[in-house]
This record gives structure tokens, C-alpha cells and sequence, in this order.
């Protein structure tokens, strides 16, 4: 009897069913749109900000106070970009930008995932009391550290040189941490076929480990490179002159050079931007596929 | 055509491949192994046999170097190995999880270790193609470990491992990874590859038809100790005490209590009113178990000498043969084996009865009783 019910349906249960269904689909666009609202709503919070600096420095002094705002600017005028590289020290900021992010992401990838490597796998005593130091860094505030650091740095007469920007943020105990979880993650039995295979323990980290902890290092060198191209305190008491200064500090002195100049902090602000967007988008592919990994595995 | 070469006894060669003298390892207040002594032949296919945490990979890993022991002697080809690299102990290793370099092909794969011995390029070539001509890999070499089948990974994890052509093979729980079907046929793979180049292997496992299967001989290991080395008939025979005779063996023994007052043969009865014809040869006092394989109890009629009532609880049928799980008391179950088609149903009354050809005696410590004497 139950066999013959199976399969079958009064035109009752039909029409309830379709009306089930239209409710889904009207609920569900409904949802949709309500979804793609909130999601322009944060896009232009997010974006306008920067269309708004890109506008200002595409205009001249008196364009930037238009009232209505003209929002595309045309044509456009590249006059504060002229004076930001011929009247200030800005393409010696960037130099000094680029090489000291460039030499602290390079040292510091190469440090931290060689002590994230002793301290994932290698047997050594005090390894956990030195983890936990590690990890009570992480927790002290950069502004604690200010005085102590310039002490140190003054007192052996590094004050003003790239050693200066360069030194202190080799110290940051972040990137140790992440590569020790990276590579806790690896099987022990790696190591132990590259033991058994003939390799020595720097060629194990070298060969074995650091290949396939590339994603790892891809967001971390983003990690530091972002941060050290943006740092601002530090740079600005530990130099004083064009020679060393960094962007940060040069595109803020730039009110005290030369008074309020809309135009020129604008076009100051967008080409400082152009070499950190070029390290995103270079290494986005690598990066944002090892943050969804993480997330799914999580 | 293959040139991969046999085993060649050098020099030193005459004893054992891997000698082991009297190696234990703590791990902190844990004795993982205690006063291993073991000699494995030259060629010999060995298997570590155990439950879990009984020590058969530690052992592994300490002939390997992987590990250091807190005592003892490790001797490879006649050589003492304790202060010897693992790179230069000259065995090489086959891991559980294949531990097959990800970023590399599987010819890389393969000639990594040759590479790592700075062998000229062209020599690590030909050995390649020789390793997979003979591991059938010749159509994988460029292809990375994660587009390859559980077979084919284990496969270039066995290449790397023959193509340094070592002293011995370490193989551990090399196939535990595999679904059952693909199990058994690398089963037969590894066996004919063993047969082929000729190595000493030693082979841990906790699967022991993958032991009984494989072996030219068993170590049976429990809690850091060995029980017994011996071949699968004799581990299977004749097992040296009560953990090997109910490890060894599926469906296990069954055991069955009893007391026997300064007996020197004859009709004793045990726990569960099961009476056996006891062997006249050695003389047996005191507490005793009597052990049973499946194989060894015979369906009969009531009326049979030795018969004992049981009641079926389950009957379990695995294709030729049927194993009835019987109680013959409150405290009293068995196993036993009957042919396929048996027509025996759960909760039927039958009468068995224990072959005292088949019968395996235990003292109060467990160790084996011989009953060879009367039953040669």
C-alpha cells in the first residue's frame, strides 16, 4: 500500500509545493539586493576617500575649492605632481623607502623562517622558554619600547643612518611566530626522508622546508614590507635628514616646508601608494590564496 | 632492462645485515623499548609486529639514526652505527605517509638522494629511468606527488628508497594508508620487489596478516619487549606465551582458565566444563590456561567424548568458512570455525569439542607449556 503512495502527488500538494517555491525565490532576491546595497554602501566609505585624493591632485589650487566639485577632473593637471618631484626631496624618500622595506622584508624573511624552523623542529633546550619570550614581545606596545630603543640606537652612534630604520625592525618577534605555525604544520617524516636522503640540516631548511612554506612567506613579506613602508614614528625621531628620511616623514614635513598645499600632500599621497599597490597586486594571486587556505582549514 | 643490482655480501657482511644489542629508550618516565636484542639476516624480510605504542617504530628509527637509544648497540653490515648519521648508515626509508618531497617531480623525487651524494647528472638519469622501468613509474617521472594514486606515491616512495641500493630497507606501516583492495596487491608488489633486489628489509606493522603474509620471520613485540621471533608457523603454532597467542591470529584464541593439582596427563576440565585429554610429557602444576584456535574446536554429536553444550551467540560467515562465537558459561565464550554452509544459526545449541592435537597450554605467567611430547 505505502509502495503505491511513493511517487505520487495530488494537484493540491503541486500548486503547494510551486507556491513554496516562488516564496524562496522572491525571499532570495530580496536578500540579494539587500546584500549588494550594503556591500556599495561599504564600497564607496571605502573608496571614495581615495577618489577624492586622486581628484584633488589632478587640480590646481583654486580647482580643489570649486564648489560644486567637478568629479572628473578634465583636464586633468599635473602640476603638483611636477612640483612634488622637482621642488622636494620626495624621489630620495621613496629611495630610502623602498631600500630600507626592501632590505628588512629580505633580512626578515630570511631570519624569521630560520628561527621559525629551530623552534618548530629542531631539539633545543630552553626552545619553549625563548617561544614564550617571543610571544611576551608580542605583547609589549612599540610605544614602551621608543625610549629604550632610541638609547640604544644613540648610543651606538646609528642615530640618522639606514642601520637605524633598518636594525630595529629585524627585532619584531611577529614574523618568528607565524613561521614557527607554518612550519609545525609540515610532517616530521619530511625531515626525516631528507636526513635518510643525505641532506644537512641547513639544507633541509633550505631545500625542503622553504619551498613549501613559499605562501607562508609571500604573506609575510607583504605583512612586512606594508608595515615598514608605512611606518611613521620610529623613522621620525630616529632621522633627522633628507639623506635618510623616509616618505612618511618627508610627505608630513612637507606642511611646515611649504605651508597648506592641498595639491601637492594629494599627489604626495597617490604616488606613495603606486609601489606598495604593485607589491599587492604582484603577489595578490600567492597571498590571497594562502589566506583562504588558512580559513578553510581552520 | 633493469641492472638494479642483488644484495652483494661484502666483508663485512658474514654476520647479520643489523645486529641489535640490548637497546632501550626511555622518553621521558615512558620505556618505549627495554633490552632489544635482535639479529637480522642478510636479505631477510623481518617484520615488527605489535599493537600500538608497543615500540616496533621506535625500534625502526633507531636503526635508522632518527633516534638515539639510551643504551645498546646498533651494529650495521658488522659496523657500530650509534654515532653514525643517518645519511651515513647506509639504509634508507619508506614512511607511512609516503614523506614524498611535494615541490619536486617524481624523477627528482626518485634521484634525490643520488643528487644529494653529488652523483654525476647523468648517472642519477640512468638510475631514474632504471628505478621507474622497474616500479612501472616511466610515464609519471614528470608529474608532481599530489597528481599521483596512493599506489603510484607509494611506489616513488619504494624508488627513492631502492634506487641508493642500501644495506637495508626500513619500511613503516608502508601500506596502512592504502584502501584494502590496493593493500593487498602492493602486498604482492613489495614482496616480488624484495624478491627482485635482494635487501634485507625490516617491515613494521601492526597488520598481522600483513605480517604473517610477508615475513620470513615475526617479531612480536609488547610494551618495549620482544615476545617472540620466529617464522609465521612458528608464531602461529607455537606461540611462546599468551599475549603472542592472542595477538597472532583472527579470530583470536580462546582462553580458558583452569587448575591442575600435580597432573601429569590425562582428562582435566577447565573453565566452562571444557575437558581436555592434557599431554603425559612434561609435568604441569598449578594454575593453567588452556588456549584454543578456531580451527582447533570440531562440531559433534552429545553423546562424543569431550563434547561440551555451547550456544551459538553470532554466527559470522567470511566466505569459505563460517566462525561461530559460542558461550559456554556465564563467563566461558569461544570461537569456533566450521565450513561455509554449516546451516548453524544464532541462538542454536550445538556441542563442540577442543582437538587436544590443537590445544595450547600457558603457565600462571603466561609463558607457553610444551605439549609437543606427546603430540609430535
Amino acid at each position: 500500500m505505502a509502495a503505491q503512495v511513493i511517487g505520487r502527488r495530488s494537484p493540491q500538494d503541486a500548486a503547494a509545493v510551486a507556491e513554496h517555491q516562488r516564496r524562496a525565490q522572491r525571499r532570495g532576491r530580496i536578500i540579494g539586493i539587500g546584500r549588494h546595497l550594503v556591500l556599495a554602501l561599504i564600497c564607496f566609505i571605502l573608496v571614495a576617500p581615495f577618489y577624492y585624493v586622486v581628484l584633488a591632485s589632478l587640480k590646481d589650487s583654486t580647482g580643489i575649492f570649486q564648489y560644486p566639485p567637478k568629479l572628473i577632473p578634465f583636464p586633468p593637471y599635473f602640476g603638483n605632481y611636477e612640483r612634488l618631484l622637482t621642488d622636494t626631496a620626495f624621489p630620495r624618500w621613496m629611495l630610502n623607502t623602498l631600500f630600507v622595506a626592501t632590505s628588512v622584508t629580505v633580512c626578515k624573511i630570511f631570519l624569521d623562517s630560520m628561527a621559525g624552523y629551530a623552534l618548530a623542529k629542531l631539539d633545543i633546550t630552553g626552545k619553549r622558554i625563548v617561544f614564550m619570550l617571543l610571544l611576551l614581545l608580542l605583547m609589549v606596545p612599540f610605544g614602551a619600547l621608543i625610549i629604550p630603543l632610541w638609547t640604544l640606537v644613540y648610543t651606538l652612534g646609528l642615530l640618522n643612518t639606514y642601520w637605524a630604520l633598518i636594525l630595529p625592525a629585524l627585532a619584531n618577534p611577529l614574523g618568528v611566530f607565524l613561521m614557527r605555525q607554518f612550519i609545525l604544520g609540515l610532517p616530521r617524516d619530511l625531515e626525516n626522508a631528507a636526513r635518510l636522503d643525505g641532506v644537512s640540516e641547513f639544507g633541509i631548511y633550505w631545500r625542503i622546508i622553504l619551498p613549501l612554506i613559499k605562501p607562508g612567506l609571500v604573506v609575510l613579506a607583504v605583512i612586512i614590507f606594508t608595515d615598514q613602508f608605512m611606518s611613521f614614528v620610529w623613522p621620525l625621531i630616529s632621522t633627522s635628514s633628507d639623506d635618510v628620511e623616509l616618505v612618511t616623514v618627508g610627505v608630513a614635513a612637507l606642511r611646515s616646508h611649504g605651508g597648506v598645499d592641498y595639491g601637492l600632500w594629494s599627489a604626495s599621497a597617490v604616488m606613495s601608494m603606486i609601489p606598495i599597490g604593485i607589491v599587492f597586486f604582484v603577489l595578490q594571486r600567492q597571498f590571497l590564496a594562502r589566506s583562504l587556505a588558512g580559513a578553510l582549514k581552520q | 632492462m633493469t641492472t638494479i643490482q642483488p644484495a652483494v655480501p661484502g666483508p663485512a657482511t658474514s654476520g647479520p645485515a643489523i645486529e641489535l644489542v640490548e637497546i632501550s629508550k626511555r622518553y621521558d618516565k615512558t620505556r618505549a623499548l627495554r633490552g632489544v636484542n635482535l639479529d637480522i639476516e642478510s636479505a631477510e624480510f623481518l617484520v615488527l609486529l605489535g599493537p600500538s605504542g608497543c615500540g616496533k617504530s621506535t625500534l625502526l628509527k633507531i636503526i635508522a639514526g632518527l633516534e638515539d637509544p639510551n643504551d645498546g648497540e646498533v651494529y650495521i653490515n658488522g659496523r657500530l652505527a650509534n654515532y653514525l648519521r643517518p645519511k651515513d648508515r647506509d639504509v634508507s626509508m619508506v614512511f607511512q605517509n609516503y614523506a614524498l618531497y611535494p615541490h619536486m617531480t617524481v624523477g627528482t623525487n626518485i634521484g634525490f638522494p643520488l643528487k644529494m651524494r653529488k652523483r654525476p647528472a647523468d648517472e642519477v638519469a640512468s638510475r631514474v629511468r632504471e628505478v621507474a622501468t622497474l616500479l612501472e613509474l616511466t610515464d609519471q617521472l614528470e608529474k608532481y606527488p599530489d597528481q599521483l594514486s596512493g599506489g603510484q606515491r607509494q611506489r616513488v616512495a619504494l624508488g627513492r628508497a631502492i634506487i641508493r641500493q642500501p644495506v637495508a630497507f626500513l619500511m613503516d606501516e608502508p601500506l596502512s594508508n592504502l584502501d584494502a583492495l590496493l593493500r593487498v596487491q602492493m602486498r604482492t608488489e613489495l614482496l616480488r620487489l624484495h624478491r627482485r633486489v635482494g635487501r634485507t628489509t625490516v617491515y613494521v606493522t601492526h597488520d598481522q596478516v600483513e605480517a604473517m603474509t610477508m615475513a620470513d620471520r615475526i617479531v612480536v613485540l609488547r610494551d618495549g619487549v620482544i615476545q617472540q621471533v620466529g617464522t609465521t608457523d612458528e608464531v602461529y603454532g607455537r606461540p611462546a606465551n599468551r599475549f603472542v597467542a592472542t595477538f597472532v591470529g583472527s579470530p583470536p584464541m580462546s582462553l580458558f582458565p583452569g587448575r591442575v593439582t600435580h597432573g601429569d596427563g590425562g582428562a582435566r576440565r577447565f573453565q566452562g566444563g571444557l575437558t581436555v585429554d592434557l599431554p603425559a610429557g612434561p609435568a604441569i602444576d598449578g594454575e593453567i590456561t588452556l588456549g584454543v584456535r578456531p580451527e582447533g574446536f570440531h562440531v559433534v554429536g552429545p553423546t562424543d567424548a569431550g563434547a561440551i553444550e555451547a550456544t551459538v551467540e553470532l554466527v559470522e560467515s567470511v566466505g569459505a568458512d563460517e566462525y561461530l562465537s559460542v558461550r559456554m558459561g556465564p563467563e566461558t565464550t569461544a570461537t569456533v570455525r566450521v565450513e561455509s554452509g554449516s546451516g548453524i544459526a544464532d541462538g542454536q545449541r550445538i556441542h563442540v569439542r577442543a582437538d587436544p592435537a590443537a590445544v595450547h597450554l600457558f603457565d600462571a605467567e603466561g609463558n607457553r607449556v610444551p605439549t609437543e611430547a606427546k603430540h609430535p
